[in-house]
C-alpha cells in the first residue's frame, strides 16, 4: 500500500518541481511558438535561401532527441565558449524542438485555406495585410488549433528531460526522493499526479479552443 | 455580330470592353483564347454559354484580375485597365488598386463565405475595411440587401447554418454592397441542389430588372433565355456565335455549333418514336 504520510511530507518538493516544469515549459513553448510563426511565414512566403534554412532546421529539430539537444547546449556549447545556465539551455532546447512542430502545424493550417478565399478577398478589395489578418489567419487557426494544442502538451511532457541537466523539475524531484527515501511507489504516484494536475486543465482548455475555432461545428 | 458600331475612343454606354484577349496558362500546350473581343453595355446582361472546358471561367477570372492575360486589352467604363503582355503566365493575381478591384463583383460556383463571420459580417467586412464607411450606414445597407434576397431574418446566422442557395444569395449581397460596375457570375447554381437553383436565379433576374450590369456564365438555359440581353457561345476558346437577340439565339441559332450545343440540353426518348410508329401501324390496321 501507498504510504500516504509521504505525500504530506514531500508535497512541497513536487510543488516546487511543478513550478520549475511550468517555468521552463512556458518560456520554452513561447519560444517555440515564435520560432514556429517565423518559420511558417518564411515557408508560406517562399522566401528563397531562408526557406531552405528553415527546411534544414525542421529536419534537424525533429530528428534529434531533446536529450541530445540539451547535452549539446549544456555540455557542448561551453567548449565553444558559450556558457548558458541550465534554465536557459532547457528553454532554448524546448524552443528549438518545439519550433519545428509548431511551424508544421501552422503551415498545415495556412495551406488548408482554400485559394478561393484569397480570391474573394482580392475581389472585395482587401490589401495583403487585411487578407492575412481577416481572412487567412482566422481560417488557418481553425485547422491548426488541434495540432498546436497537441504540441503544447507534448512539449510539457518532453520537459521532463531537463532533469538530465540537473534542473529541479518534477521529474528531478521524484528521482531525487526515490534515491533518498526508497519510497519508489509513492514518488512515482506523486509524479504522475503532478503531471496530470498540470496537463489536464491544458487538455480541457485545448478542447475548448478547438471548438471555439471550429467554424463549421460551433 | 454585335449591332453597336465599333467606334474608337470613349463610349459611355459600354461598361466592359474586351478586345483581342489572349490567354495562355503556364505549361499548357495552347492558348485558351487566341484573341476574343466583346463588350457589355451598361445596365445589360451578357450571358456566356458553352461546353465545359471552353474557357468560360478563365474569361471571367481574367476580367476579374485573378488571371494575368497575355494579349489584348480590358477596358472598364471606357478606360483600359489592363493590357496583356506575353510571358506573364506565372505572375498570379494581377496588381490592381483596391478601388479598381471593387468595381468587379464576382460570385463563384462554390459557395464560400468567410466561415468565421456571420452573414452580416460577411457582407459588411469589405465596406468597413476597404472603403472605411460608417458602421451603422453599412449595416443598414446590408440589411436592405438581405431583405432583397429574402434573408433578412438570417443576418446573424453563421455560414454553416445556411443552405447552399442561401449562401449564394449572401455571396451576391457581399458583392453588391460595393456597388460594382459589373457583376461576374460563374455558374453560381452549378453546385446547388436542384430545388435551390430557382431561389438564387430569381434574385439575379431581379438584379437585371434593376439595371445591374452583369456578365453571366450559366448552364441553366431557361434562365439564360429569360435574362440575357446578349448571348455568346464560347467553344474551344472561340466565340462561335454571338447574338444581341437572346430569344432568337435560343430558338433559331445561326450556327451548327450553337444548334448542337443547345440540342445537348434536350432529351429525346427514342423508344417513344418506336412506340409511336407501332401505334400508327396499329391504327392503320
Ligand atoms: N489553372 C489552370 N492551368 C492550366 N490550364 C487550365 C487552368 N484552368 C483551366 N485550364 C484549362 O483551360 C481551359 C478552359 O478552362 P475553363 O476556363 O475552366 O473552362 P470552363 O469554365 O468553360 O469549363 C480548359 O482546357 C482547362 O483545362
Ligand atoms: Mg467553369
Amino acid at each position: 500500500m501507498l504510504d500516504w504520510s509521504f505525500i504530506g511530507r514531500y508535497a512541497s518538493f513536487f510543488v516546487n518541481g511543478a513550478w520549475m516544469t511550468l517555468f521552463i515549459s512556458v518560456f520554452g513553448i513561447a519560444l517555440a511558438i515564435v520560432t514556429g510563426v517565423v518559420c511558417a511565414a518564411i515557408q508560406t512566403a517562399r522566401i528563397p535561401v531562408l526557406r531552405q534554412l528553415v527546411a534544414v532546421y525542421i529536419e534537424v529539430s525533429r530528428n534529434t532527441p531533446l536529450l541530445v539537444q540539451l547535452y549539446f547546449l549544456y555540455f557542448g556549447l561551453p567548449k565553444l565558449g558559450f556558457v548558458w545556465s541550465a534554465e536557459m539551455c532547457a528553454i532554448i532546447g524546448l524552443g528549438f524542438l518545439g519550433g519545428s512542430y509548431m511551424a508544421e502545424s501552422m503551415r498545415a493550417g495556412l495551406q488548408a485555406v482554400p485559394q478561393i478565399q484569397r480570391e474573394n478577398a482580392y475581389m472585395l478589395g482587401f490589401n495583403r495585410r487585411q487578407t492575412l489578418v481577416h481572412v487567412v489567419i482566422p481560417q488557418a487557426i481553425s485547422v491548426s488549433t488541434p495540432g498546436l494544442v497537441a504540441n503544447v502538451i507534448f512539449l510539457i511532457k518532453e520537459s521532463s528531460v531537463v532533469s538530465a541537466i540537473a534542473l529541479a523539475d518534477v521529474m528531478y524531484m521524484a528521482k531525487d526522493l526515490m534515491g533518498i527515501t526508497y519510497d519508489t511507489y509513492e514518488a512515482l504516484f506523486m509524479l504522475i499526479v503532478t503531471y496530470l494536475i498540470i496537463l489536464l486543465p491544458i487538455s480541457i482548455l485545448g478542447t475548448w479552443l478547438e471548438r471555439r475555432f471550429d467554424y463549421a461545428r460551433r | 455580330m454585335t449591332e453597336t458600331t465599333e467606334r474608337t475612343g470613349r463610349d459611355d454606354t459600354i461598361a466592359l470592353k474586351v478586345t483581342d484577349l489572349k490567354k495562355h496558362y503556364a505549361d499548357a500546350e495552347r492558348n485558351v483564347f487566341d484573341g476574343i473581343s466583346f463588350e457589355v453595355p451598361k445596365g445589360k446582361v451578357l450571358v456566356i454559354v458553352g461546353p465545359s472546358g471552353s474557357g468560360k471561367s478563365t474569361l471571367l477570372r481574367a476580367i476579374a484580375g485573378l488571371e494575368p492575360i497575355q494579349g489584348g486589352t480590358i477596358a472598364l467604363d471606357g478606360t483600359v485597365i489592363e493590357t496583356g503582355r506575353p510571358g506573364n503566365e506565372k505572375s498570379g493575381r494581377v496588381k490592381r488598386s483596391e478601388e479598381l478591384r471593387t468595381k468587379f463583383g464576382m460570385v463563384f460556383q462554390s459557395y464560400d463565405l468567410f466561415p468565421n463571420k456571420d452573414v452580416l459580417g460577411n457582407i459588411t467586412m469589405a465596406p468597413l475595411l476597404v472603403q472605411k464607411r460608417k458602421k451603422d450606414e453599412v449595416e443598414r445597407e446590408a440589411l436592405e440587401l438581405l431583405e432583397r434576397v429574402h434573408l433578412a431574418d438570417r443576418a446573424h446566422a453563421k455560414p454553416h447554418e445556411l443552405s447552399g442557395g442561401q449562401r449564394q444569395r449572401v455571396a451576391i449581397c457581399r458583392a453588391l454592397i460595393l456597388h460594382p460596375e459589373i457583376l461576374l457570375l460563374d455558374e453560381i447554381t452549378a453546385a446547388l441542389d436542384p430545388e435551390m437553383v430557382h431561389e438564387v436565379l430569381e434574385v439575379v433576374v431581379e438584379l437585371a430588372d434593376a439595371g445591374q450590369t452583369m456578365l453571366i456564365v450559366t448552364h441553366e438555359m431557361s434562365f439564360a433565355r429569360a435574362i440575357a440581353d446578349r448571348v455568346i457561345l464560347l467553344a474551344d476558346g472561340r466565340i462561335e456565335e454571338r447574338s444581341a437577340d437572346a430569344e432568337e439565339f435560343f430558338t433559331h441559332p445561326k450556327t451548327e455549333r450553337a444548334r448542337e450545343f443547345l440540342h445537348s440540353f434536350d432529351f429525346v426518348r427514342h423508344r417513344d418514336a418506336q412506340a409511336e410508329r407501332e401505334l400508327r401501324e396499329f391504327d392503320a390496321q
